[in-house]
């Protein structure tokens, strides 16, 4: 318990001495600023066109349509951090977890670690406690700064189900995030250079933030950076109505799936649609745990006396 | 001399190349970009495919009902490529920042430039030995991939390309190339310019977030017409002359949008590569000359990119090999 500690607070102090960590955390609070920036910029201009249309229709003596806004959730004013946390916090998140292993190859360090009476596992999670609680801290300050922006939009505090909802948003996000970090790891793990080790794991992001919600719902690579997606007509076809059943294992559709929940939804998203949260969790853990026992087994079977890092 | 320079820029880029090679990277990035080509161009071929067997069950409904038809969906092999463009716009740029910072990473932790600039090598070859092998690379990888999309457009689209389309076709690669290179020479020059080569990556990702994403998403995002599934007028069953008298009222709102939009690279090389290959329907069919002429401002600030990017790559390599750093 102790060693594994040390190796948490060892990998800390590597993120932190690099200014890694601070970047990352700059990126991240500047994300959540320019989403809210853009949430609000947007829906104050649609509320802006929706009046002018209603100038004009009944100008023309035309009835008025209800405005589709009008009953839109105050969260939903941060809808584009669903999109900034798979694309760019996943990317740092591999980069943490690419670092975790080859930094530590390249300095000689698990040569050091090794040669003293060190277990394998505590290393492993020293690794995943350090990388965790890297995380926990960023989606925290995103979590602060996600209220404080709201409360400056919206003119008053959050409600207290808003505030759980944000924070498991923010809870969810972190967890997301671990399975990248646990991607960076892995990858890291099974080459022996670090630039392949990198690029294997910025494919399998590639695969599962574009690649496979193009396969299981038809969704343009472009069309998944947009918060706002248009229903795929081709889906009732028997080729998407196939590819369709692989969705319940696509972690970036279940991620977006029940972030959109979380953020644009009613009040009784938690509690009243558990099992349907539970569901579009489960993948996400699924691959978790999955990943994270296979770097386990990879960090024990390593022979890390053999050589440094190449490139 | 010239001739001895340029087998040292030669020699520097199949330095370049061999190691991607070597440490299997190029193997890697290529099968990538294939699997998702391949898998892009067959998804599209499969909603076309459903589109006219939809049109077709519209048609007998139609004909029994005895009302007038509207014309069938028509085939143009090259807009399946329109996904393939999206990954490379994408992921292309994510790959090139990549090859840019394993460039210079690699030589500060093998120590290697030191070693380089113990021979008779000058900055300038430095420079160009760079470039030459990542075009290479970059190249490589396009051209399996451009060849991969004509072989899978022919048996799943069931169409070959003819002459005409292929020359489309490789002007569009041929511009994915430049796009891709201009996101090296930021990789490249912001990994050199770094203490921490890391946070040299860190940054040239979040610039590619900029360009890549939210500067256009500032275009489409904030349309109002992208607010709802299926568009906002839509919604509100607006007519084209009314949607016009209100968005009248949003002109200085629509300029800003429109000036932020013009300042992404990603954009130009997407309305580019659309136009040559005849996704935007406006330019399907029109002569290579008149899409040139229409689209040259995005030509010209592809070109202002090539300018200014490169300037940068070299005076990064260039503080690189005076100062020597070998943090890594």
């Amino acid at each position: 318990m102790i060693t594994t500690a040390v190796i948490a607070r060892q990998h800390l102090r590597l993120l932190s001495r690099s200014q890694t960590f601070l970047l990352m955390l700059v990126v991240l609070l500047g994300m959540t600023a320019l989403s809210g920036f853009i949430g609000w910029s947007s829906h104050a201009t649609i509320l802006r066109v929706y009046d002018e249309t209603v100038k004009t229709l009944t100008a023309a003596g035309k009835p008025v349509p209800p405005n589709p806004f009008a009953y839109k959730p105050r969260l939903s004013l941060l809808n584009n951090m669903i999109i900034y946390v798979p694309l760019i916090g996943a990317l740092l998140a591999i980069v943490i977890g690419n670092m975790s292993i080859t930094g530590d190859r390249q300095a000689g360090v698990t040569r050091v670690i090794f040669s003293r009476p060190v277990q394998r596992s505590s290393y492993f999670w020293g690794k995943i406690a350090g990388s965790a609680v890297a995380g926990a801290v960023i989606m925290f300050a995103c979590l602060l700064l996600s209220v404080i922006g709201l409360t400056l939009i919206n003119r008053s505090l959050p409600t207290a189900s808003e505030l759980a909802r944000l924070t498991a948003f923010y809870m969810v996000s972190g967890l997301y995030l671990l399975l990248f970090v646990l991607i960076g790891i892995v990858a890291a793990l099974l080459t022996r250079s670090q630039s392949l080790g990198l690029f294997a794991a910025v494919a399998v992001w590639a695969l599962i933030t574009f690649a496979t919600p193009q396969f299981t719902s038809g969704l343009r690579p472009v069309a998944s950076l947009n918060p706002v997606t248009d229903p795929v007509s081709a889906s009732h076809s028997g080729f998407f109505r196939a590819t369709s059943r692989a969705k319940p294992l696509a972690v970036n559709e279940q991620y977006k799936a029940l972030s959109t929940r979380l953020l644009s939804q009613g009040n009784d998203v938690i509690r009243a649609g558990f099992g349907k949260t539970a569901s579009q969790l489960a993948p996400i853990l699924f691959f978790v745990l999955l990943l994270g026992g296979w770097a386990n087994r990879l960090i024990k079977r390593r022979d890390f006396s053999e050589e440094t890092a190449r490139d | 001399m010239t001739r001895h320079r340029n087998s040292k820029v030669l020699t520097l880029a199949g330095h370049e190349y061999r190691s991607a090679a070597r440490s299997g990277v190029l193997f890697l990035l290529t099968l990538s970009m294939v699997i998702v080509a391949t898998g892009s161009i067959t998804i599209a071929s499969y909603d076309f495919k459903s589109q006219v067997a939809d049109y077709a069950a519209y048609l007998a409904q139609a004909k029994a009902a005895g009302t007038t038809v509207t014309a069938a969906p028509l085939f143009f092999p090259l807009q399946l490529l329109r996904g393939v463009i999206e990954y490379v716009q994408i992921i292309g740029a994510v790959i090139a920042i990549g090859l840019g910072y394993l460039s210079v990473a690699r030589e500060r932790s093998g120590n290697t430039l030191p070693l380089i600039l113990t021979r008779p090598v000058r900055g300038r070859e430095l420079f160009f030995g760079r470039l030459l092998g990542a075009t290479a690379l970059i190249t490589t990888v396009l051209v399996v991939t451009a060849a991969i999309s004509v072989i899978v457009i022919g048996i799943v689209g069931g169409r070959w390309l003819n002459g005409s389309e292929l020359i489309r076709l490789s002007i569009a690669f041929g511009v994915a190339v430049i796009y891709m290179l201009l996101f090296y020479a930021l990789g490249t020059w912001l990994t050199a310019r770094s203490k921490n080569v890391a946070n040299g990556l860190v940054v040239a990702l979040v610039i590619w977030l900029s360009v890549v994403l939210i500067i256009p998403q500032i275009g489409d995002t904030m349309d109002p017409d992208n607010q709802v599934p299926g568009g906002l007028f839509a919604a509100l069953q607006v007519q084209k002359p009314d949607e016009k008298k209100v968005l009248a009222h949003f002109a200085t709102y629509e300029t800003i949008r429109n000036t932020l939009e013009e300042t992404s690279l990603t954009k130009h090389y997407e309305r580019l590569t659309f136009a040559v290959t005849g996704i935007k329907d406006k330019y399907n069919g029109k002569p290579l000359g008149s899409i040139a002429y229409a689209k040259r401002a995005d030509i010209e600030s592809i070109l202002f990119y090539m300018a200014l990017l490169s300037g940068l790559m070299w005076l990064g390599l260039r503080r690189q090999n005076m100062t020597r750093k070998d943090t890594g």
